[in-house]
């Protein structure tokens, strides 16, 4: 494990524990803390497919969404346990990454991105229109969901570890994931796609795992999401999510895990604070993504691996 | 037999009218498409400004007509600046930095609309008032003109591309940029006024569709995802295929909805798409291993 994240990233999550013994952490600031890093989390896990295998997804947003309501069906129907949550989500947004990645990775580049946006869009409408799941208002008024029969996850404090160990452990799998040879194959289909065919491995097989574990890391996020929000709602599927965890990924710095994570958690603390000065936040988060991809393409993290003069390959491609 | 003329036909002429237009619309995205590699995901905000700028202009000068002169040409302006600023840094880089950038060219776009022009639906009223009778049925004569307007551009694009030499210099731009540079054509001067030609259909669009829908901030984004499939379904990068597959899809909306209710015509849409994928999986006339 050790070896795994450095001294430095441990301090920062034993940083990140201690943070609500802190004094100024109010019940606000603890709930805006869980939304930063739960949506680090799933910056990073689009970042594996992003940012090491180079497919661009404009479909995340439906495996977040997917499991925010496989959570909330079964808090609506007096399931509270997590674990029962988490597990429901995984098989469904596993089972629904497989069909999409099926169709999606026999294709490159901006096929990919196009179809996933497509699927997910089919999702969207899906629980936009169907009255079972509550059609444009979602499932509202959930309960909270409990650890053990009993403990219930009520309060921000536990909100907010739950997503810490969350993130650890999500964290812990992508780096296994991205030193593994599994790992370094992606990169390698990224790098050039046909030569890894070339050299005998089946690409998109690699590309539907790879898929696979971004959607399910991203659809755990989603079921953790109702229990803060206490609701799941059909806007949690729309594209324009989808295109928000793009953005936080490319503030963050392609293919660097821990870019995308300060990339999500920075996301979310400028949504909040711009928009409660201005309405037109949408402009302000619109221009940051263009100057990014302009003068800063490899995000704040990539900018830092520059500064120390430690070059890096094209991180898309 | 009285199904056929009060019901369908109305319904089918609809949708080739409206397929005619979603054809300008697809051809800019697949042309750019062709061109930069990118798909234009702020190409369905150029068609809501077409219709916002043709709102001005008829707020000025009180005539749809001059609006539909002036309305493209200001929006093509706004696509020549935005590519110059936007997308002529990346050319060298991986297209999808392209389809992030329009991404958020697309929010603010959007946004800036809305901060200008409220959120509020507007409509532009018809310059052709009423209908004539046609086939046995009485038909709005202003949608006649929106279908030979839209098929005299269609005509009038394929005849570009065919019997132009700038026609022909942006096809060869599509084939092989490379080798165009060579040959001593500015290429980024012709990919600029390419994008903003793409611009000023998607604006016309816009503005022909506005008296048949409504104006609002959000308008782009739901024919914009429509416009994906239909360059998905003709085929990416094919001209051809665009238009065809526009209609295709214009009538089996306008067709399905006599049947469903629209969010199921949405999902059935998609049906379509992913059928026509599985079968053909490079649309109806792409070429064989572009993109497979």
């Amino acid at each position: 494990m050790s070896n795994l994240l450095s001294w430095r990233g441990w301090l920062v999550f034993v940083a990140l524990a201690a943070l609500p013994l802190t004094p100024w952490m109010s019940k606000y600031y603890m709930l805006l803390a869980f939304d930063a890093l739960l949506f680090g989390a799933v910056a990073m896990s689009l970042d594996l497919l992003m940012g090491y295998t180079g497919l661009v997804s404009f479909g995340h947003a439906a495996f977040f969404g997917l499991g925010a309501y496989a959570t909330a069906v079964l808090l609506e129907r007096g399931v509270f346990s997590l674990w029962l949550c988490l597990g429901l989500a995984a098989v469904v947004v596993g089972l629904y990454a497989l069909t999409v990645s099926y169709f999606a990775t026999g294709r490159r580049g901006i096929y990919f991105a196009l179809l996933t946006l497509i699927f997910a869009e089919v999702v969207y409408t899906f629980f936009r229109y169907t009255q079972t799941f509550g059609g444009s208002d979602g499932i509202q008024g959930l309960p909270a969901f409990q650890v053990l029969p009993g403990v219930a996850i009520d309060a921000p404090a536990r909100l907010y570890y739950l997503v810490v160990t969350y993130l650890l452990l999500a964290y812990l799998a992508c780096r296994v994931i991205v030193r593994s040879h599994f790992g370094q194959v992606l990169v390698a289909i990224r790098e050039n796609e046909d030569r890894a065919r070339f050299l005998g491995y089946n690409v998109q097989r690699y590309k539907m795992g790879v898929c696979l574990i971004s959607a399910v890391l991203t659809g755990l996020a989603g079921a953790l999401y109702p229990g803060r929000a206490a609701y799941a709602t059909p806007d949690l599927l729309h594209w324009s999510i989808s295109g928000e965890f793009l953005i936080m990924v490319m503030i963050g710095g392609l293919g660097t895990l821990v870019g995308p994570i300060i990339g999500g958690a920075f996301f979310i603390l400028l949504q909040e604070k711009v928009s409660s000065y201005v309405q037109w936040y949408n402009i302000v988060v619109g221009v940051v993504l263009v100057l990014i991809v302009l003068f800063v393409p490899r995000g704040l993290l990539g900018l830092r691996q520059a500064l120390r003069g430690r070059p890096r390959g094209e991180a898309v491609g | 037999m009285e199904y056929l003329i009060a019901i369908l036909l109305p319904q089918l002429l609809h949708g080739v009218v409206f397929g005619a237009a979603l054809g300008l619309l697809a051809l800019g995205l697949t042309v750019i498409f062709g061109l930069l590699g990118v798909m234009n995901f702020a190409h369905g905000e150029l068609y809501m400004f077409g219709a916002y700028a043709g709102i001005v202009v008829i707020g000025l000068t009180n005539s749809f007509w001059v609006a539909l002169v002036a309305a493209p040409l200001l929006v093509a302006a706004v696509g020549a600046v935005t590519e110059v600023a936007t997308l002529r840094p990346l050319y060298r880089r991986e297209p999808l930095y392209g389809l992030i950038v329009t991404f958020g060219l697309a929010l603010i776009f959007r946004e800036g609309a809305r901060q200008l022009f409220g959120g509020d639906m507007r409509r532009i009223l018809p310059p052709i008032e009423g209908s004539i009778p046609l086939l046995g049925m009485t038909y709005p004569k202003y949608r006649l003109f929106l279908l030979a307007a839209s098929s005299i551009l269609l005509l009038a694009i394929w005849l570009f591309f065919t019997r132009t030499r700038a026609g022909i210099i942006v096809r060869a731009a599509v084939q092989d940029a490379e080798m165009l540079d060579g040959l001593g054509v500015n290429v980024p001067r012709v990919f600029t006024l390419t994008f903003a030609g793409s611009a000023a259909l998607a604006a016309l669009a816009g503005l022909l569709l506005a008296p048949v829908f409504t104006v609002y901030p959000q308008m782009g984004v739901e024919m914009i995802l429509l416009a994906f499939i239909v360059v998905i379904l003709g085929g990416m990068g094919s001209l051809g295929g665009s238009v065809v597959a526009a209609f295709v899809i214009g009538i089996a909306q306008s067709l399905l909805t006599l049947w469903m209710n629209p969010q199921r015509v949405a999902i059935a849409i998609f049906g379509i798409m992913i059928v026509v994928l599985i079968v053909r999986p490079r649309g109806f006339f792409g070429r064989e291993g572009v993109l497979e």
